[in-house]
């Protein structure tokens, strides 16, 4: 799976190029074979839906090489140019986050974290990475927490966007200030738990990979660079 | 056995040191009491033992730090936590962060160290067997109570193996029943033979399982002795620190002029009142009819 | 004196005659040929003085400067295309072809700089000692809260407020000032991806990753301004200081206002108003509105320090702020513009839609968003870290690998 994940990320690398109908079939079928598009359509249009809907607002209307016309309103046209680059950004967004997601959806990142740990990164910077998860949430039930203890106390959170945006001030504060003056005793637990210790350290377990995930993974890290240079050399032009 | 000879410790940027010429001996096995006062220097001796004063905390340390005979001065962090371990008042604080279970938070520490796989498979299930929270083994350790996150964390130390175990206020921050549990726990690790050293205000804790108890007074040691004797002393009050309860209640039975016994057998009546739930005491005042 | 001394005011002088002479023969003003001879020499002898103790680590720094100096004027003689009058569109003054070439130039420079520096520290002394000195345990315990604020509050203001800034950089901004370039690059880079790849939604911001390289960046710059002690109080600092201090910030926010302002001419073919012209939709004065506010906000707070406390560092913030925000907005303008087509799902896009209406090209509107989004971006972080560090107590920050550098120095030992 995590192979998959991987390997996926790199496709997504690769779906730059033009209109990236070739990367959303690389897409789709392992994600037919994991038994997961219809969650994975849905949770790609549902992420690039903001990214989307600006793209092409922006393109269609503000296209600033337009001529032909398509229609009007008001003041602004929306030209055919402006449609036909859109749609090429489109696919492309539509590659990437299907990758993207397919790779989020397949792998948890418990596994990514210690599965790129064991081929090599540094164990603190998997801590750093594990962490930074983890004080996420955290952080936003700390702030829920507060804003729940002020509210107790006569804060109004509710109300106009000038309101809320005075309500931060005084959240902002405690959660991440709290937050790091913290480091100081979790650096102290940390230490007195061998944390500074030189090397590896032992990983409990591992994700489960086969020669299948490792030969794709081989493939598609091929593929990148030999898709750039095809296109380079205009191989490629009958896809545009 | 762990020395402390002559130890004058002062933290980054103070102007005094917190710590005077302190010399005393923990020896395995014992279970030795820190009391006195805040700012008194209970935290400094306990990072001082541990080896995070001056490693992790900076500062500078006159005087020596013996280990088994050995100086610890060029030991490191790592090679100190192995040996000696230390936890602190805040339960939440002293989890990694990174473990999905209890489980993966206990192993931490010998991961750290680089054991092989299954030897931190026997230590981490011998340290949560050793603190009864075997059950609790596949719970996130962020949503546990702050006794049983306590619990969690002492377990990670244990399964480090050291030969000496340091706490600072452990139940500092927890609820009664929190309380218990650490207690509970902490008495069958004495019972068990370990070597510990706890730091605390609650003296009734300390009056249960500990042998030795030392007394901190502005950074100097004021008292060392067996833990009876320097508990019911007077001059404990003058040091701010209340003494156990007991201690209080045998003091005032022999202001009231009540015979000796007496205030005995109202103890043991209480104790077994307290031990049996359902039994909803009879007043007390089991005064004796003499 | 002794010999040592002797030494090094002799190769001094020698270095700074010979530069002044060289810039003469160039045909520069003897004034200039003077200061730079001046500064060369001063400079070449405070390098030697610290070699003569055995501290070799300002001339490897030096020598990777000089290395990213090459580059860069090498990049830029040699084989910059900046396009030419006919690139620079006339309404903005933005000439979008130059604006790539300096970006690329610069990461590269950067990176042979980077490369030179620790090759030297470890041809010389066969470690990486200054890359090691930054990471403690600390460090990575602050790395992780960096992140999570760049991802918590980045993700807050892309998604939720539409504003034309991005709030994204504020933890890697602490960590670099804190810990050192190299963590501040890896906090900046390791915050995106994770942002892209790893956090889960509602949180998760896909085009992030594109941008990793930015973060990298603001790291490094961050960590070197920290060094220089750039974010250290200068508290009640005579008249004449704050005096010019704030010239410089007049000066410098002025620019971005006036980024601003001409961006808005271009866009709109009008003057600026802040009441709705006809054509000018009144979204676009709303938001204008808004990032006013901050502005004003950020510039209120930078004002107060400098006239109520008297800090000197207001007008460093500023400069920091301004600095890494024109390059950021440099090394994020191509890669918005070459992977997204501009459009990011922020509250930039409405910019860059804004400046593809009035006619300009996408690498051209993304540059022109970047230079006036980022600054003002920049500098409010800046001053949103500098008032973090102050709220952090003394002895606590001094535990932080750059943590001494960002104590008042009058102070002297922390509490």
């Amino acid at each position: 799976m995590l192979a998959l994940g991987t390997t996926v990320l790199a496709i997504g690398l690769g779906g730059v190029l033009g209109p990236a109908l070739l990367a959303l079939v690389a897409v789709a079928v392992p994600a037919l074979a994991a038994g997961i598009l219809p969650r994975l359509l849905r949770t790609a249009l549902l992420l690039s839906l903001p990214i989307a809907i600006s793209v092409l607002v922006v393109n269609l209307f503000f296209f600033p090489a337009g001529q032909e016309v398509l229609f009007q309103v008001g003041p602004i046209r929306a030209t055919a140019e402006g449609l036909g680059f859109a749609i090429e950004t489109l696919a492309r967004i539509g590659a990437i986050s299907g990758a993207i997601t397919l790779f989020y959806l397949t792998t948890p990142p418990a596994d990514l974290v210690v599965d790129l740990e064991r081929r090599g990164v540094a164990p603190r910077i998997a801590f750093v990475a594990n962490a930074s998860v983890q004080t996420v949430p955290a952080m936003v039930e700390r702030a829920a927490a507060i804003t729940a203890a002020q509210r107790a106390r006569g804060l109004d959170t509710e109300g106009s966007i000038w309101r809320r945006a005075r309500g931060i001030v005084p959240l902002a504060g405690p959660v991440l200030l709290g937050s790091i003056a913290e480091i100081e005793e979790r650096t102290m637990a940390l230490e007195a738990r061998g944390f500074t210790r030189p090397g590896r350290r032992t990983l409990l377990w591992e994700p489960r990979d086969s020669r299948r995930q490792a030969l794709a993974r081989w493939a598609l890290v091929l593929a990148v660079p030999l898709t750039f240079l095809a296109r380079g050399l205009g191989l490629l032009d009958w896809l545009a | 056995m762990l020395r402390l000879e002559g130890v004058t410790y002062r933290y980054a940027g103070a102007s005094r040191p917190s710590l005077h010429d302190v010399s005393v001996a923990f020896d395995d096995g014992e279970v030795v009491g820190l009391v006195g006062a805040s700012e008194a220097g209970k935290t400094t001796l306990c990072l001082v033992a541990s080896g995070l004063a001056p490693r992790t905390v900076g500062g500078t340390l006159g005087g020596r730090v013996l280990l088994d005979g050995e100086d610890a001065g060029p030991l490191a962090m790592h090679q100190l936590a192995g040996r000696i371990g230390i936890a602190f008042a805040n339960p939440a604080t002293q989890l990694t962060g990174v473990a999905g279970t209890v489980y993966e938070e206990v192993a931490f520490g010998p991961m750290n160290l680089g054991l092989p796989r299954g030897e931190i498979i026997d230590r981490t299930d011998a340290a949560l067997a050793g603190l009864g929270i075997g059950t609790l083994a596949a719970r996130d350790p962020a949503r546990l109570s702050g006794g049983q996150q306590q619990l969690v964390s002492i377990a990670g130390l244990l399964a480090l193996r050291p030969k000496h175990l340091v706490l600072d206020e452990p139940t500092a921050q927890l609820d009664p029943a929190g309380t218990r549990l650490v207690a509970d726990a902490l008495a069958r690790l004495a019972a068990d033979g370990a070597s510990i050293i706890v730091a605390e205000q609650k003296t009734d804790l300390l009056a249960s399982i500990c042998n030795r108890v030392v007394a901190i007074d502005a950074g100097r040691i004021a008292m060392d002795g067996e833990a009876a004797e320097v508990l019911a002393d007077p001059r404990l009050t003058e040091l701010g620190v209340a003494p156990p309860a007991t201690v209080r209640l045998h003091r005032a039975a022999r202001a009231a002029q009540l015979p000796a016994g007496a205030l005995d057998r109202l103890v043991n009546a209480s104790a077994r009142a307290s031990a049996e739930p359902s039994a909803p005491s009879s007043a007390p005042s089991s005064a004796p009819s003499k | 004196m002794d010999g040592a001394r002797w030494l090094r005011i002799a190769v001094g002088v020698g270095a700074g005659l010979l530069v002044g002479i060289a810039l003469l023969a160039f045909g520069q003003e003897w004034v200039l040929a003077l200061a730079g001879g001046a500064i060369v020499a001063d400079v070449v002898y405070a390098l030697l003085a610290r070699m003569q103790t055995g501290d070799w680590g300002p001339l490897r720094f030096a020598a990777g400067l000089v290395a990213f100096a090459i580059v860069g004027y090498v990049g830029i003689i040699g084989f910059g295309d900046f396009g030419g009058e006919a690139d620079v569109d006339p309404n903005t003054f933005i000439n979008a072809k130059a604006a790539n070439t300096w970006a690329l130039i610069l990461t590269i420079a950067m990176v042979v700089g980077a490369v030179v520096y620790f090759g030297l520290e470890l041809l010389q002394t066969g470690r990486l000692d200054s890359l090691a000195r930054q990471f403690t345990t600390r460090t990575y315990l602050l790395m992780a809260v960096g992140i999570a604020i760049n991802i918590i509050l980045g993700q807050t203001v892309a998604a939720a407020l539409k504003i034309p800034i991005y709030l994204d950089s504020i933890g890697t901004i602490l960590v670099g000032v804190l810990c050192g370039p190299v963590a501040g690059a890896v906090t900046g880079g390791l915050a995106n991806v994770l942002w892209s790849y790893v956090i889960p939604p509602p949180f998760q911001y896909q085009p992030a990753a594109a941008f990793a390289i930015t973060a990298v960046a603001i790291g490094v710059i961050s960590g070197l301004a920290g060094r220089a002690g750039f974010l250290r109080p200068r508290p009640d600092r005579p008249s004449g200081e704050l005096i010019v201090g704030g010239l410089v910030t007049v000066a410098l926010v002025g620019g971005m206002a006036l980024a601003a302002i001409i961006g808005y001419q271009t866009v709109f073919g009008t003057d600026v108003s802040l009441l709705p012209n006809e054509g000018v939709d009144w979204y676009f004065v709303v938001l204008g509105w808004l990032a006013l506010a901050l502005v004003a906000l950020a510039v209120v707070g930078l004002f107060a320090l400098l006239l109520i406390r008297r800090d000197l560092t207001a007008a460093y913030v500023v400069v920091a702020g301004v600095f890494t925000g024109v390059i950021a907005a440099l090394i994020s303008a191509p890669i918005a513009a070459g992977v997204f087509g501009g459009v990011t799902a922020s509250g930039t896009d409405f910019l860059v839609a804004a400046f593809r209406q009035a006619g300009l090209d996408v690498q051209a509107a993304t540059t022109g968003q970047g230079l006036i989004s980022d600054p003002i971006d920049k500098v409010t972080t800046f001053f949103t870290v500098y008032i973090i560090l102050q709220a952090m107590a003394n002895r606590f920050k001094a535990r932080f690998p750059q943590g001494e550098r960002v104590v008042a120095l009058e102070e002297g030992a922390p509490a």
